[in-house]
């Protein structure tokens, strides 16, 4: 009788087991992280999931159309180096090697902001889409960063001067709308530093330069 | 000793196995007291919808990811084999692929760190904002330009490339890398040189951003230094659509503006 309420006991303490460990396992998935999110948030973040998306299927049909063309390109053996050139180009052109022209706009802070506000700004412009972006005459690539207090800004260990401009190659309407919505950096940057003033500027032709930086890892090498 | 040994030999087997299950018990139900922590959870009938269609679109983004990376390498591959001997597509194909590698468009090892940032465990106070409690997409993207700062030459988040296109945003305590959904913790990993890590932690920036954080608000900073740290290629959309490439001073002159990119 004893071992078997003792069998009873084991039996009941591993089924609690089992569905709390189910519990715990779903709890720690992805989706509950999503628990902090507010229904307004989901939102926007299905709204981004969805444009991120669209972007990858057109990039997909742009490199299919592209792979279509090397192969009808070696099959009829010939050589595939204009192909070659052109994707040589535009990956120098995205990276930073190259300079980029195009429509976009310019942005112009006048006043002393830190180098992280101008870090959220240029953060900003990339999430709206830019497709190169320079700090004046110094192109923003991997490893370039705004540091310093207001009125010492520094990047890449030369001194910024006042007025900074920041010009960005993109969707004019799109970067000055994502800059100055509601609620957005400017709006409160307005609240946090008074003393500065920060016009966008829409452009049908803005420059970037290339950057001087040497983008080749020293350190890295490719994963096969 | 052996009155000992034998009183244990006496216990009952299901007695035993009834510890060990009623220690493992105590700990889940811990861990799960611990999992309802500083995340804030609202309860509302769109919000399970709204959940499932946003994993939905991440699952959806990671299989549109795989097949770009898997048509980039069907398309190096063909290039290659492209009048292969001659001198010129041989010398081209070596500038694509340094472009690629020097892009962010090939997944790359090396030495580096690895940097975990994780929720706060710490309980909210009554008067406290949770948010403060959670890592933000600004902490994500304080760590990377600290990195950066220390010599990094590449970096990633949970799995996402850092390149010259990415924003790290915050949607209302979600982190968005390149636009995917991460969840935490947040693995920021970087190739660099042996000293970064010792950087990182002189540099008056991190220092300042473990104050505010983790000593305030108990936002875990680990670390690892790895002899061999794995990054992945960029995935994302490599196009210019409103602009185009200027001319190049190099032989590369010669060529047409890029395909996919509006001519001047």
């Amino acid at each position: 009788m004893r071992r078997r309420n003792g069998r009873i006991a084991v039996t009941v303490v591993l089924l609690l087991l089992g569905f709390l460990g189910a519990i715990q396992w779903k709890s720690q998935s992805a989706g509950d992280a999503l628990a902090g999110s507010s229904v307004q948030d989901l939102g926007e973040l299905v709204a981004n999931l969805t444009t991120r998306n669209n972007q990858l299927r057109d990039e997909i049909s742009t490199l299919e159309r592209q792979r279509d063309a090397v192969r009808a390109s070696v099959d009829r053996g010939g050589t595939s180096a204009v192909q070659i050139r052109s994707d040589l180009s535009r990956i120098r052109g995205w990276s930073g090697a190259l300079g980029v022209t195009g429509s976009g706009v310019t942005v112009s802070v006048d006043g002393p902001l830190p180098g992280d506000a101008v870090e959220e700004l240029l953060n900003e412009l990339r999430n709206a889409g830019a497709e190169a972006i320079s700090i004046g005459t110094i192109r923003v690539v991997p490893g370039v960063v705004v540091t310093g207090p207001a009125g010492n800004l520094v990047v890449t260990g030369i001194p910024l001067a006042d007025p900074l401009q920041l010009i960005a190659v993109g969707n004019p309407e799109t970067l000055s709308g994502s800059l100055t919505r509601a609620g957005g950096p400017i709006a409160q940057f307005a609240a946090r530093y008074p003393g500065v003033l920060i016009t966008v500027s829409i452009a049908d032709k803005v420059s970037v330069p290339p950057t001087d930086r040497d983008l080749a890892p020293r350190l890295g090498r490719p994963r096969i | 000793m052996s009155v000992i040994a034998g009183r244990i030999r006496a216990i009952p087997s299901w007695q035993v196995t009834l510890g060990f299950a009623l220690l493992a018990l105590g700990f889940l139900i811990a861990a799960q007291l611990a999992s309802e922590g500083p995340r804030i959870r609202y309860t509302s009938q769109e919000r399970t919808p709204l959940v499932a269609t946003a994993l939905d679109l991440q699952a959806q983004q990671e299989s549109l990811k795989d097949q770009i990376l898997a048509i980039r390498a069907d398309i190096g591959s063909l290039e290659t084999t492209g009048e292969g001997g001659a001198a010129v597509t041989v010398d081209l194909n070596k500038q694509l692929e340094q472009a690629r590698i020097a892009a962010g468009l090939v997944a790359m090892t090396g030495p580096g760190v690895v940097i975990r940032l994780s929720d706060s465990t710490v309980a909210v106070p009554t008067e406290a904002n949770e948010r403060d409690y959670i890592v933000s997409g600004t902490d994500v993207l304080a760590v990377v330009e600290e990195l950066w700062l220390a010599g990094a030459e590449g970096i990633a988040v949970n799995g996402e490339r850092v390149t010259a296109a990415t924003a790290i945003v915050d949607i209302g305590g979600s982190v968005l890398v390149n636009s995917a959904y991460l969840a935490p913790p947040y693995d920021v990993s970087a190739i660099g040189p042996s000293d970064m890590f010792d950087r990182l932690t002189r540099s008056q920036g991190f220092v300042d951003f473990i104050r505010a954080r983790s000593e305030t608000f108990g936002i875990g900073v680990g670390y690892a230094v790895q002899g061999a740290v794995d990054l992945p290629a960029y995935a994302g959309a490599v196009n210019l659509r409103h602009g185009y490439v200027d001319a190049s001073p190099l032989p590369l002159a010669s060529a047409s503006p890029a395909a996919g990119t509006d001519a001047p």
